[in-house]
């Protein structure tokens, strides 16, 4: 699978708000996510910058698989802004399931901001090679 | 590498606040598709400056940036923050990206704080996808407390 050119500069995008999340105060932003599938399972991975796996919360109804996730590191209420490129605030993302996974495996990790979340293929929707036997 | 200059507040006047008007607009405008010309996107990491009582926080979001990847340098008042973002998916012959947000790459940005800091006390921490830099005022610029003797 080709990659991005590692060298490349990169760019930011204005963070987009969810509209339809009005349940909670506050600003709830939509991450950015990379979906990518394998052999035996999907990976998500969002961004999900100031967020620690304490406050990160994934559910799944109704197959709607669900990324909930509020700020371990905020700014200090004490702290005067100076100068502003980006906007604090909760994350939301939700996404309609596969049937293919089996919804008893997903495995979910937190690290430098970044979710991983692992959905393994059902095994009857894993491929398999059939042998071919001469007759 | 465009340098960004910043104000202080003590300077912050109607022209500040009109900057930060039309900051808003042309956001609203970006958001609806009516930026200026072809569609750009900022620079990375955005990043935030805040004024506090001994001196300066820039935070930036660089979430999936490893610590040893990113390199932070102070000198008087201009901060230069740099580094790369790796994304590797395993790829193992069936691979396929559904969605693909997310960028890799290398960055590098400078600013200029309103007055200087002092780039022995400054300290950098990178946290759940947050950098942190606190930069303390040069002593020089420190305001300080003059105890008034009676004659």
């Amino acid at each position: 699978m080709s990659n991005q050119n590692p060298n490349r500069e990169i760019e930011t995008r204005e963070k987009q708000e969810v509209e339809r999340e009005k349940t909670r105060p506050g600003i709830v932003f939509r991450p950015d996510v990379d979906i990518v599938e394998q052999t035996g399972e999907f990976l998500v991975v969002a961004d999900l910058p100031g967020v620690d796996d304490q406050h990160v919360n994934v559910r799944l109804e109704n197959g709607l698989l669900s990324i909930h996730a509020d700020l371990a590191v905020e700014p200090e209420p004490e702290w005067q802004p100076i100068y502003d490129e980006y906007r604090v605030g909760s994350y939301y993302r939700e996404f309609a399931l596969s049937d293919q996974i089996d919804v008893n495996e997903i495995k979910a990790a937190m690290k430098n901001g970044v979710l991983e979340l692992h959905l393994p293929k059902a095994e009857k929707h894993r491929p398999r090679s059939i042998e071919v036997k001469a007759g | 590498m465009a340098s960004i200059r910043f104000r202080s507040p003590r300077s912050r006047d109607s022209w500040a606040d009109l900057d930060r008007l039309q900051r808003d607009m042309m956001r609203s405008f970006d958001r609806l598709g009516m930026g200026p010309g072809p569609a750009r996107g900022a620079p990375f990491p955005p990043v935030n400056l805040y004024e506090t009582t001994q001196g300066y926080v820039l935070t930036a979001e660089i979430p999936g940036v490893k610590s040893e990847d990113l390199e932070v340098s102070v000198e008087a008042e201009r901060v230069t923050i740099g580094g790369k973002r790796a994304i590797e998916y395993a790829s193992d012959g069936s691979t396929s990206l559904h969605r693909r947000e997310r960028q890799a790459g290398v960055f590098r940005r400078a600013f200029n704080l309103p007055e200087p800091a002092d780039p022995e006390k400054t300290e950098a921490v990178c946290r759940h996808g947050i950098l942190m830099v606190r930069l303390p005022k040069a002593e020089s610029h420190q305001p300080r407390h003059i105890s008034v003797r009676a004659s």
